[in-house]
């Protein structure tokens, strides 16, 4: 199945999770690994599973390279019907924020219609699991529940 | 021909400048050396280290070294002819096609006022190193944490500082902060806490997120002064908010009293037989003067260079500093290019600036059959690598504590034995 995989980042460790990604599932599907710094949510192929993988920075804000993008969705009247995406997200449970960078942006896909597939999991960096342990089954079953979403339509 | 890239600081923006670097240019042979025997610099021995969050940032730094062919030269000290150290960095130049400087700036910046060298006056980078078990800093240079600390500075640092001399031991849990410094700091039973700052709230360098952090520790009571200090002051300023939340807690039972301070100068520390006693303080216009008793103050003011590079004529004679070129194959990154400002993440960005210069530098750069490593092996005897790091982590990890991630070794003498004296054995 052709997947597109974004990544939003500020230390680098959401898009090395993205490369993980890649080498586990590259020879099984057809994926494009994109930063959302350089894509416009008008040009999201609607007809594409969309992967979104994000940290949160600072005071639970989006990290800096998920903000242009999310700054020029909210700001429009896109409609990203038929879009089906999930979202993985990387969090520090020491702070009351945990996780509300990959929530600001399920919430907002979700606003402008976009649905979401599966339940947004946030590998916790307090935690003993390495962030591809926890995503890398994750990504197995959303992408099982998009492909019989496929079939079923 | 594989061009010979060393990189000089295995710290944060070293590590991303071979990442970046890797990205523009796969056939690039990179080796990143450091004066310590280990990797990493400020993600191990400056990030606090109750933030394993943040530090765990060295798994990228770690794949560079086991996945993606970057090699790591420990224990090689290189400044200039002035100042000693295992070779010189015009040696170095001659035996790579490029060298980059990312050894950071790690001297505390210093306030210039009467009184700095008091016993009990101490930098904050000094004090963090310490903490960190950094191999050069030692526990006797280090004021013991009185029972009233001064804190001069408002930026993270001095977030960093005031939230470790708050904590109790048993927040420790699950960081890799040596028992040694959590009892030390137990047992001081620090009563008092000021921190001074020179800007207003609204404009104090802090994120709010750190202040909020301080906060989740029991026992504390805060005031905040000066509040109306700042005209421009207002709640929904995210500092203010941090602050004013702050101010709420009403603790059930108060260990200590954290004071916040705002729109102050440090005028002088007072002393008596060359101990630490009191801060003076001031407003900017003179209109009023404060002296806080203490007998700990840590300055957290920024941090300069240790000269030991030559920096300030390398910055002053670069060919473009904005994208880091100092000279034919020399480059700078991180805050040895731009000074001490900005975050870990803010380095990483700076890094794949200076690495975008080097790949279309290189692309014209005459051929030559630089050396690299092999020269320096040749050489020195006493250099370690990431097999030996590896072996050091791995010990630190199996001896800690309970409670803890890690139990750092203290010496380099104890890092040595472990990562040049090995007996190979079969399991």
């Amino acid at each position: 199945m052709k997947i597109n995989i974004l990544y939003g980042t500020e230390t680098g460790n959401s898009e090395m999770l993205c490369e993980d990604l890649e080498s586990e599932f590259g020879d099984d599907h057809e994926l494009e690994i994109m930063n959302l710094a350089e894509v416009d949510p008008a040009d999201l192929d609607l007809s594409v599973f969309h992967v979104f993988v994000s940290s949160s920075y600072g005071d639970g804000e989006l990290p800096a390279s998920a903000k242009p993008f999310a700054e020029k969705l909210e700001g429009s009247d896109t409609d990203l019907a038929g879009l089906s995406f999930a979202i993985f997200g990387l969090g520090d449970s020491d702070y009351e924020t945990f996780g509300h960078g990959s929530e600001q942006l399920a919430d907002m896909l979700v606003k402008h219609n976009a649905k979401q597939v599966g339940p947004r999991v946030i590998h916790d960096a307090q935690g003993d699991d390495l962030a591809e342990d926890v995503a890398f089954p994750w990504f197995a079953e959303r992408v099982a529940e998009a492909e019989a979403m496929s079939d079923a339509a | 021909m594989t061009r010979k890239i060393a990189i000089i600081g295995a710290g944060p923006s070293g590590c991303y400048l071979a990442q970046a670097l890797l990205k523009q240019d796969a056939t690039v042979e990179i080796d990143i050396i450091d004066r310590l025997p280990v990797p990493f610099g400020l993600v191990r021995y400056g990030v606090a280290p109750d933030h394993q969050g943040t530090k765990a940032v060295s798994r990228q730094f770690a794949r560079l070294f086991e996945r993606q062919g970057v090699n790591f030269i420990g224990n090689l000290d290189i400044c200039t002819d002035a100042h000693g150290g295992d070779i010189s960095l015009d040696d170095l130049r001659a035996i790579y096609d490029v060298v980059v400087l990312a050894t950071g700036l790690s001297s505390d910046r210093k306030l210039g006022i009467a009184g700095e060298d008091l016993q009990g006056v101490v930098g904050s980078g000094v004090l963090t190193r310490a903490w960190n078990d950094h191999p050069d800093s030692k526990d006797s240079e280090l004021p013991a944490p009185g029972k009233q600390v001064a804190i001069i500075g408002n930026g993270n640092v001095a977030m960093d500082v005031l939230r470790i001399l708050s904590k109790q031991d048993h927040e420790y849990e699950g960081s890799d902060f040596g028992s040694h410094h959590a009892e030390s700091i137990a047992a001081a039973k620090v009563e008092r806490i000021e921190v001074i700052g020179r800007s207003p709230a609204g404009m104090a360098k802090f994120d709010p997120v750190m202040v909020k952090e301080i906060g989740k520790s029991a026992g504390l009571k805060f005031e905040i002064h000066d509040l109306d200090f700042d005209a421009a002051s207002d709640s929904e300023n995210p500092k203010i908010a941090a602050l004013n939340g702050l101010a709420e807690i009403e603790p059930d039972a108060k260990r200590c009293t954290i004071s916040f301070r705002f729109g102050w100068s440090p005028v002088s520390f007072i002393g008596a037989d060359g101990k630490l006693n009191a801060l003076h303080i001031a407003r900017a216009d003179g209109s009023e003067t404060l002296e806080l008793p203490c007998d700990m103050a840590v300055t957290a003011v920024g941090f300069s260079d240790d000269q030991r590079l030559g920096r300030m004529d390398l910055i002053e004679s670069a060919a473009d500093l904005d994208n880091g070129r100092l000279g034919d194959g020399l480059y700078a990154a991180g805050w040895f290019r731009r000074g001490p400002q900005g975050t870990i993440p803010d380095n990483r960005s700076d890094s794949q600036i200076v690495a975008a210069a080097i790949a279309q530098d290189l692309a014209t750069m005459p051929e030559s059959d630089a050396p690299g490593r092999e020269a320096l092996f040749a050489r020195f005897d006493h250099l370690t690598d990431y097999a030996a790091w590896q072996r050091i982590d791995e010990h630190e990890r199996a001896s800690c504590t309970e409670g803890r991630l890690r139990n750092k070794l203290r010496t380099r003498r104890d890092m040595l034995k472990l990562a040049l004296n090995v007996t190979e054995t079969t399991q």
